[in-house]
């Protein structure tokens, strides 16, 4: 009985063994029929990146879209693809650069793209199609009266005025060693009084109502054009790029070289201001993702209304 | 119920991420075996070793899922791939309970039937696989019982470390909060849970000695 | 009958010797400068009470415990010298309670040691067979487990059990303590028979006097770890060491045909 019972115990994880090296592999590497999957972060930009690529394929190719949004992060995002999770999902330059390659941020666009491609390519299997065209990063904004009435255009110019001024920034900016101190050394920011920390939520309003003169918040958030911010120039290019492209796993263009091609078409096709406009209409009109994406993708001529699957 | 149509439309999503949340706690259960019923044994003979074993398992029990795997990040190896990350975490969380089952159930064997089996001849070899082993072996299965009952609870945070699983359709469903998706992932797990222990318990039972 | 008692079969050296043999555990001293020897187609009864060292004298035989000074030697090999697989293996050991192993039937208890020293099948189950009829087990006990037997024929299967290996020498530690005075009449009678037919080395521990001259071809008296005589029955019931005759004295009467019968 002993000897039958440690038998069956064995018998047992040889198949659950077996089990296991199945669905590894399975997991892995998973031969998606027709299939691809697109995943995002879990912020409305990411959403609007995520569902510009899957229209697109799904207008252009023959190949089914499913969509993994809402994924929690940088991190998440990564391993899902090296685990195959996902095929294909939107990031930044300047995240993978520092994130997930951990190396220091530096250089200009074309160099940090360059530098992250090859080695996503080198190390993970995973490549970058060509940007969408825009750059998220760190934005110093003043109202749109004062930047016309001072005739300032860049930090530069600015910092003449940093004195008079109030600046207000979210916890992280104040934080971060390249955020608040590395800008101040950068550009010579001397300000009245030590900037002012507080909730996200709260810089554009506090900015409007001139209880701040100077916020810190991202190149493409909606309400710059909705409340007539201003984005000052980073002349000194402080701020490393993070310019917004697609993360792709090299088996799935192997697999549907087609891809590429969409992506390609998707090159270059949203400016600063574009995304502002479309971060905008989901976050402040309250559209539907969806629809905002159709129209976009009408108006730039990417499809047509007839391709365009419901 | 809408879930099950969720789940029936999306059942490729959920089947896939079943499979990989059966490996992650397959495995991870296994090495805790390989790794725990020899410890087991080993301060099951050594009664010195007791102590300091099995409080070193306690400890790593007392430390949050969530935290041990924040710490283990860190670690280039492991926070390379969230899954390999998750399935040492996991190994580490199943140990205790492995552990202290088989010590346990060596320690309860009649010290009688082992004199007689020593006096006999046995060598500690035939004592072990012959005599110790399979009378606690019901007390074992019941410590692997818990350990994979417990992991595969565990398995769904892994997810928010991106290690993959049901827990992903669970945190994304909470993202979005949505709750299909979210019952999406935890009416599995909890059915594969309660398999699971219903399973191990029917085998436990068989296994008695009687 | 004196005759069959006082006359082993002729062999020169002991079978089992204790030179200068102590033991002791923890700094206490459970035995000191025991000095004995067993021949032949002995059956040595060690008697004494609970502390008096027999059992340990016992483990000693079959290395389940080491002196801490002098000498065991079975069949002339010092134990210390010898392979302790090997030598367990050529020694029968019977526990009280029998310590049969509860997840094997009848069957299995008493082929284990064939099985590992690798017999072949058949051999085994003819080897079985012979014992439980041998011991006076019903065929049809083959295939049952030990909780489900009563004492009297665990016993048994512990006494087929030690035997199965043909082995020459046997140990027993009160193997006939916990049952009721039937069954145990009814054992020590048939462990007669068995001995005469099988004439093995037997050292046999209890602390009932009446047992000891019912089976014994010699009494061994031990207290607080030395050994205080060793007589034959009928020497011990007429011994003036103070200790025997205590005992003589305190398990009453009748004792002498016990001392005769048992050595016919």
């Amino acid at each position: 009985m002993n000897r039958a019972s440690i038998i069956m115990l064995h018998s047992r994880l040889r198949i659950l063994a077996l089990v296991g090296v199945a669905a590894l592999q399975l997991s892995c590497s998973t031969p998606r029929r027709d299939r691809v999957v697109i995943g995002s972060k879990n912020f409305t930009e990411s959403f609007i990146l995520g569902e510009l690529m899957a229209q697109e394929i799904e207008a252009r190719t023959r190949l089914q879209v499913e969509r993994r949004f809402y994924l929690a992060g940088t991190y998440i995002c990564h391993q899902a693809m090296l685990a195959g999770r996902i095929d294909l999902y939107p990031e930044y330059t300047g995240t993978a650069l520092t994130a997930i390659l951990k190396e220091p941020a530096s250089g200009d666009r074309e160099q940090v793209y360059q530098l992250v491609k090859r080695a996503y390519e080198r190390r993970f299997g995973l490549t970058l199609g060509p940007a969408f065209g825009f750059n998220d990063t760190f934005a110093m904004e003043i109202r749109g009266e004062d930047a016309r009435r001072l005739n300032i255009k860049t930090l530069s110019q600015a910092s003449a005025f940093a004195p008079r001024w109030r600046a207000g920034f979210g916890y992280e900016f104040m934080e971060r060693p390249d955020g608040y101190r590395g800008l101040a050394a950068a550009y010579g920011l001397h300000f009245a009084e030590p900037p002012r920390t507080m909730d996200l939520g709260l810089l554009a309003r506090s900015l409007k109502n001139h209880q701040i003169d100077l916020a810190a918040g991202n190149t493409t958030d909606g309400f710059i054009p909705a409340l007539d911010l201003f984005v000052l120039d980073d002349d000194k290019h402080y701020f490393p790029p993070y310019e917004a492209v697609p993360v792709v796993r090299e088996q799935t263009l192997q697999r549907h070289p087609e891809i590429s091609q969409v992506l390609a078409e998707l090159g270059g096709t949203v400016h600063d201001d574009e995304m502002q406009h479309l971060n905008y209409e989901v976050d402040s009109l309250h559209r539907d993702v969806k629809e905002v994406v159709r129209d976009f993708l009408s108006k730039k001529g990417l499809i047509t209304s007839a391709e365009a699957r419901p | 119920m809408n879930v099950f149509h969720f789940m029936l439309e999306n059942h490729d999503e959920v089947v896939e991420l079943m499979l990989e949340h059966l490996w992650l706690v397959g495995l991870s259960t296994m090495l805790a075996v390989l790794i725990g019923v020899p410890l087991g044994i080993l301060i099951a003979h050594r009664s010195r070793l007791s102590s300091p074993v099995l409080a070193s398992a306690n400890i790593i029990q007392t430390i949050p899922s969530l935290a041990l795997f924040g710490f283990l990040l860190p670690v280039s190896w492991l926070g390379e791939r969230a899954d390999r990350l998750a399935i040492v975490a996991l190994t580490l969380y199943a140990l205790l309970p492995i552990i202290r089952g088989t010590y346990t159930g060596i320690r309860k064997v009649d010290p009688a039937v082992l004199e007689a089996g020593r006096g006999m001849g046995l060598t500690n070899s035939q004592l072990l696989f012959q005599v110790e082993l399979p009378l606690a072996s019901g007390v074992i299965l019941s410590g692997i019982r818990v350990a994979l009952v417990i992991s595969i609870g565990l398995a769904t945070i892994a997810a928010a470390i991106g290690a993959g699983g049901l827990g992903e359709l669970i945190f994304r469903g909470l993202a979005m909060v949505d709750d299909q998706v979210i019952l999406a992932g935890a009416i599995p797990a909890a059915l594969l849970a309660l398999s699971a222990d219903t399973i191990m318990g029917w085998l436990e039972r068989r296994l008695q000695p009687r | 009958m004196q005759e069959a008692a006082a006359a082993p079969a002729p062999a020169s050296a002991p079978v089992i010797e204790f030179r200068e043999v102590s033991y002791g555990v923890d700094g206490a001293e459970i035995l000191s400068g025991l000095n004995l020897q067993v021949r032949a187609a002995e059956t040595l009864l060690l008697l004494g009470r609970s502390g008096s060292g027999k059992t340990t004298t016992l483990k000693l035989v079959n290395h389940l415990l080491s002196p801490t000074a002098g000498e065991v030697l079975v069949r002339g090999v010092p134990n210390a010298k010898s392979d302790v697989i090997r030598l367990r293996r050529s020694i029968g050991y019977v526990i009280q309670d029998a310590g049969l192993f509860p997840h094997f039937n009848v069957e299995r208890n008493i082929g284990l040691i064939p099985r590992i020293e690798g017999w072949p099948e058949e051999r085994i189950q003819a080897r079985v067979r012979e014992l439980m009829q041998m011991v006076g087990l019903a065929p049809e006990m083959r295939a049952r487990y030990p909780h489900q037997l009563s004492g009297g024929q665990r016993q048994r299967v512990g006494v087929a059990r030690a035997l199965a290996a043909d082995p020459e020498i046997l140990l027993m530690d009160e193997p006939f303590g916990a049952l009721d005075p039937l069954t145990r009449d009814e054992l020590q009678r048939e462990f007669l028979l068995l001995q005469q037919r099988l004439r093995k080395t037997v050292i046999f521990v209890t602390h009932d006097l009446r047992e000891a001259l019912r089976l014994g071809t010699r009494v061994a008296l031990m207290e607080a770890g030395r050994l205080v005589t060793a007589l034959a029955p009928i020497e011990f019931l007429q011994s003036p060491n103070p200790l025997a005759a205590a005992y003589v004295k305190a398990f009453g009467g009748d004792l002498e045909s016990l001392a005769r019968r048992g050595s016919s």
